[in-house]
């Protein structure tokens, strides 16, 4: 069956383009390398993409060090961006008398220039002096093209040596996320039932069986999480993909209850009014 | 007993050239009576004439006191200061918080090609 282009055809696709706006993907692509008396090693590489405003949370363990940073793209114009980093680090430096490590923890941001593809070094332990022939570097190289639509953060790593660990994490902070609900009663559960949920958007009342013939209408809604109280936490942005549902009676009336959770697929149980248990399992909306 | 420890000291004071001619005539006339004060005093003179020798002035009329002065107690100053600050810097230069050099040359930097 041959497909024709018909302008009305056309015509839909170039309105869905404009009012979704043209998105693009981002790519890190990221390469730990050692050097051994000049001859150079890679320890480690990775990969993490997503949609333009994913950030990459990069840790890296050593003998002697811990360092922590979250990259992420500002400033991204046609050929350049700048490159943006928040370190946590951890070092030790030595020993107590008691034999306990001495750790030195900072935490500092990074920024630089770069254009689009070019391989920048990162110095985790600050520059080595010029008569240091050792040293360990990361490579990162950040690449963006378009994509017709919206898609989902994916992240790849593989360590070569153990002598080092690594992790690499896509950070996204979702503004949508699908909910699947289900309403227990005693020994009866309702059929799942999946809700496409705006984050901090406003709340949406639907209607789920419950028991042998009975029904109840709830209030759903989507919010962020309350900021961590670790300064950790918050420069890592470890809590990116926290939400928390809330769920009500419609028209507000009667108490409010909220389970907090990450985008992982896991069930959580939330006791309602009455002797009815909801339970919502909150993950990332798929590619459309 | 008592007696004789107090013509000691007078013998002493003699020596050091602090009494009057009365009390000297006093002495010299206790001494011309007392074996004992006599000897003490023969023994007090023959330690200060080693003195004064090993001193470097055999022909001494007195022992010569060390005498410190000004100079010897601005070096006395001078040196213990000294080594009190070189030992301050050793004791924090390798007993003190680790950590050295530049808190920006430990940090992360990003380099450009």
């Amino acid at each position: 069956m041959r497909r024709s282009w018909r302008p009305e055809r056309v015509a839909i696709v170039a309105v869905l383009l404009l009012t979704q706006g043209v998105t693009s993907r981002v790519e890190y692509d990221v390469t730990v390398v050692a050097s051994y008396g000049g001859d150079r090693r890679v320890l480690a590489t990775g990969r993490v993409s997503g949609p333009q405003e994913t950030g990459l949370r990069l840790a890296l363990h050593t003998d002697s060090a811990d360092v922590a940073a979250l990259f992420g793209v500002e400033h991204p114009a046609e050929s350049t961006f700048t490159l943006v980093g928040d370190f946590f680090t951890e070092r030790q430096l030595a020993r107590s008398r008691r034999g306990l490590p001495l750790i030195e923890q900072d935490s500092y941001q990074r920024a630089m220039p770069l254009k689009w593809g070019t391989r920048a070094r990162i110095f985790p332990l600050g520059v080595p002096r010029p008569n240091v022939v050792d040293s360990l570097w990361v490579e990162i190289a950040v690449t963006r093209s378009p994509t017709g639509a919206l898609i989902k953060p994916s992240e790849s790593a593989t360590v070569v040596d153990s002598s080092i660990g690594m992790s690499l994490e896509a950070v996204v902070r979702p503004r949508r996320a699908v909910v699947w609900l289900t309403l227990i009663r005693g020994d009866t559960a309702s059929p799942p039932r999946r809700l496409d949920l705006l984050v901090d958007a406003a709340a949406r009342t639907i209607e789920l069986p419950v028991g042998a013939r009975g029904r109840r209408r709830l209030e759903f809604a989507l919010a962020r999480s309350e900021p961590s109280p670790f300064k950790r936490d918050r420069v890592l942005a470890l809590d990116a993909d926290v939400v928390c549902l809330r769920v009500g009676e419609p028209g507000g009336t009667g108490p409010v209850r909220s389970t907090c959770g990450r985008l992982n697929n896991v069930a959580r149980r939330l006791p309602l009014e009455g002797d009815d248990t909801l339970v919502a399992t909150i993950s990332w909306p798929g590619a459309r | 007993m008592e007696k004789h420890t107090e013509w000691q000291r007078q013998i002493e004071a003699e020596i050091e050239g602090e009494l009057s001619l009365a009390d000297r005539a006093v002495l010299a006339r206790h001494l011309a009576s007392c074996a004992h004060c006599a000897g003490a005093r023969a023994s007090h003179l023959e330690l200060r004439a080693a003195l004064a020798s090993a001193s470097g002035d055999p022909h001494a009329r007195v022992v010569p006191k060390h005498d410190i002065g000004r100079r010897g107690v601005a070096i006395a100053v001078i040196l213990a200061l000294a080594i009190g600050l070189t030992g301050g810097w050793l004791v924090h230069r390798y007993w003190s918080a680790p950590g050295a050099g530049s808190l920006e040359g430990s940090r992360a930097a990003i380099v450009a090609p």
